[in-house]
């Protein structure tokens, strides 16, 4: 409304000096006058925007903090009434210029660094997460259905073990290993050490999981059946380790050894498995918008959730690389991981929900 | 919030089409161009990064971010050189690295309004797409997303470098198909926009900055034209004519200037003598007539965009 008011009040002024134009000798145009008259303006704007972009919106005073929108909107409505009235090719982009600088000071991020990265984890990430509540539950579902068949199967003949784990993941753990070895090896081996142990870590981050959940999440532009795909698949091989260690009577000491990063790791990819869905879901329903649009307006989402899911996979690295062999009872392991799993769950259930109301 | 999208795309307004006319000519605006509408409403052009635009300045924060994880990463290496071995010290180098980057990205796009020191240097400016204002989470997806586009990948491919060899191996070759498409990407889409980009919502424009010169418009005029004489040209004429008289002087300009002249009075009739010495202020003179001219019949509502147009039939 304002808006529209102050255009007209330009053009007014603009055409006051209408009448004078287009004597022969002394020719008044509008559009100078238009300029001569407001030009004082858009020079202090400028000055005031080139502050701001070469020392951020603090180094101005509270006088040219109140200016500054002020000025903007002049601009703004100065540059809708020169594309009216003039044909300044040097005014015009000028004003373009000048508008968008401005546009973008006034409208530039608020935030500090350290209250923006405080806003994101508090607020965002556990909103995004809670807002694909459906998406995660189908990615678990297909998940455990991967579990109860990679189990079943490989309880009944473990030679499909072999079919399902590739070789160099096994690491020696196929049907022939026996219940002392995997005791000795896996299980309960000796904490290799700081230098070792980073360097678990390290492989973990770099390793098939990460890759693993990163295709999961990628793969959501596929229309997300390759995603559910290789989320089942990950299932049928956590099924088939979890029946190797059942055939062997060591079931409750590998759900401990398992769940001390397994909580993490596992949760990082049902959340990124969900943010590829996600992708999915806006790109196959794309509303009123076209399809990359939508993706484009609500992939923010997706993006935050791959951040969670990042994040997880750094937690579980930390975890498995530091924690699973220096805790070497089972009870213990079963603790550490359920109350990971607790905060996990607290997390993205309950943070941020207050602020939200 | 008003978007690019919510609001009916008319026909472009006659100025924009006509920079765009002119800036072909004179190549001063060689990028392309989208329009975002501020939330006061008002339809603002933004010129997009180049390609290449965009790897300069990624290189120059790349080489910022690994002195700096040097710098961290130098004294730990110190100590722990002497009792690990290389892989722990690949390990902690990749972890630092991992961190310097991220918070290296982040901070400056929130803190410097959308850019980092490489972008600063060229110019370039992350912006929302849509025309709000630039959120942290958009800046902290796009950049985490490099991770998921690019670093990630590339360490899998580093990894697996040394482990494997011989056959051909898939997780490889998929790998390696990954990062060559999140590196094209930007050059295939219209909005220069890498993954991050697409996903977070916001596209990475150049701002350069423009100076306003001073008006061309003559006050004292020593030269009359008709109505008739006038209406020979349009306004991309007139501002063809503006960039010339903007040139600075020299012997190129001035003869130029004399051809254009020559031409003018040709078109128009214009039959009395006219000295070389004048022939500048002759044109100013006839710029600011044709203005004042086309100024006044475009607020009429008869714009004329070039000198084929024809003048709209009064009704």
């Amino acid at each position: 409304m304002t808006q529209a008011a102050d255009v007209i009040d330009e053009a007014r002024i603009a055409g006051r000096s209408a009448s004078a134009a287009g004597g022969r000798g002394e020719l008044v145009l509008k559009s100078s006058e238009f300029r001569k008259g407001r030009e004082e303006g858009w020079r202090e704007l400028e000055k005031l925007v080139g502050r701001v972009e070469r020392r951020g919106v603090r180094s101005l005073t509270l006088d040219e903090l109140q200016q500054l929108p002020v000025l903007y909107r002049a601009a703004l409505s100065s540059l809708s009434v020169a594309r009216t009235i003039a044909l300044d090719r040097n005014l015009l982009l000028y004003l373009e210029n000048l508008a968008l600088r401005a546009y973008l000071a006034v409208y530039g991020p608020r935030i500090a660094a350290i209250e923006g990265l405080r806003a994101f984890f508090v607020h965002d990430l556990p909103t995004a997460v809670r807002a694909a509540r459906w998406h995660i539950l189908i990615v678990t579902i297909a998940l455990l259905l991967g579990v109860a068949a990679g189990f079943i199967l490989t309880v009944q003949d473990e030679a499909w073990m072999t079919a399902f784990v590739p070789t160099e993941l096994a690491g020696g753990r196929g049907p022939s290993v026996s219940a002392a070895d995997l005791r000795s090896k896996e299980l309960f081996a000796p904490w290799p050490g700081a230098a070792e142990a980073f360097g678990i870590f390290a492989n973990v981050l770099f390793s098939h999981n990460t890759l693993v959940g990163l295709l999961a999440f990628g793969l959501g532009l596929a229309a997300g059946i390759p995603t559910l795909l290789l989320t089942a698949y990950q299932g049928l091989t956590l099924g088939a380790f979890l029946a190797l260690h059942y055939d062997r009577g060591l079931t409750v000491d590998f759900l401990g050894w398992i769940s001390i990063h397994g909580t993490s790791e596992i949760g990082a990819l049902i959340l990124l498995s969900a943010g590829g869905l996600v992708i999915a879901d806006k790109i196959l329903f794309p509303g009123r918008y076209s399809r990359v649009e939508n993706l484009a307006l609500h992939g923010r989402q997706a993006a935050i959730m791959g951040v969670g899911g990042v994040l997880m996979l750094f937690v579980a690295g930390v975890l498995e690389g530091g924690f699973r062999q220096l805790v070497q009872s089972t009870p213990l392991r079963f603790a550490i991981g359920i109350s990971i799993g607790a905060l996990w769950l607290l997390y993205y259930s309950r943070c941020g929900r207050r602020e939200q109301k | 919030m008003m978007s690019a999208q919510d609001t009916p795309r008319g026909p472009p307004p006659l100025p924009s089409a006509l920079q765009e006319r002119a800036s072909q000519l004179f190549g001063d605006l060689r990028r392309q161009r989208r329009e975002i509408i501020t939330p006061e409403g008002v339809p603002v052009t933004v010129e997009i990064a180049d390609y290449g635009e965009r790897l300069v300045a990624f290189s120059i924060d790349f080489a910022i971010w690994t002195l700096l994880t040097l710098l961290v990463y130098l004294p730990i290496f110190l100590v722990i050189g002497r009792i690990g071995g290389s892989l722990i010290a690949i390990s902690i180098a990749l972890f630092i690295g991992f961190v310097v980057r991220n918070l290296y990205f982040i901070y400056f796009e929130l803190a410097w309004q959308g850019s980092t020191p490489g972008k600063r240097v060229i110019g370039l400016r992350v912006i929302d797409r849509r025309g709000g204002p630039l959120l942290p989470s958009a800046v902290i997806a796009r950049n985490l997303t490099r991770e998921v586009e690019m670093f990630i990948p590339l360490g899998v491919l580093l990894e697996g470098g040394r482990s494997v060899g011989g056959a051909v191996d898939w997780s490889q070759l998929s790998t390696a198909v990954w990062l060559l498409f999140f590196a094209a990407l930007p050059a295939i889409n219209r909005d220069r926009m890498r993954g991050g980009d697409l996903i977070a919502g916001t596209m990475v424009i150049a701002l350069p900055r423009r100076a306003l010169s001073s008006d061309l418009v003559e006050r004292a005029m020593q030269f009359t034209f008709t109505p008739q004489q006038l209406q020979a040209y349009g306004a991309f004429e007139l501002q063809v004519l503006e960039e010339l008289l903007r040139r600075p002087p020299s012997a190129e300009t001035a003869r130029v200037l004399d051809e254009v002249c020559d031409k003018i009075c040709n078109k128009i009739g214009w039959t009395a003598p006219l000295p070389r010495q004048e022939v500048t202020a002759f044109l100013r003179d006839f710029y600011t007539a044709e203005r004042a001219f086309l100024e006044r019949e475009q607020l009429f509502g008869k714009a004329k965009a070039d000198k084929y147009a024809q003048p709209a039939a009064p009704p």
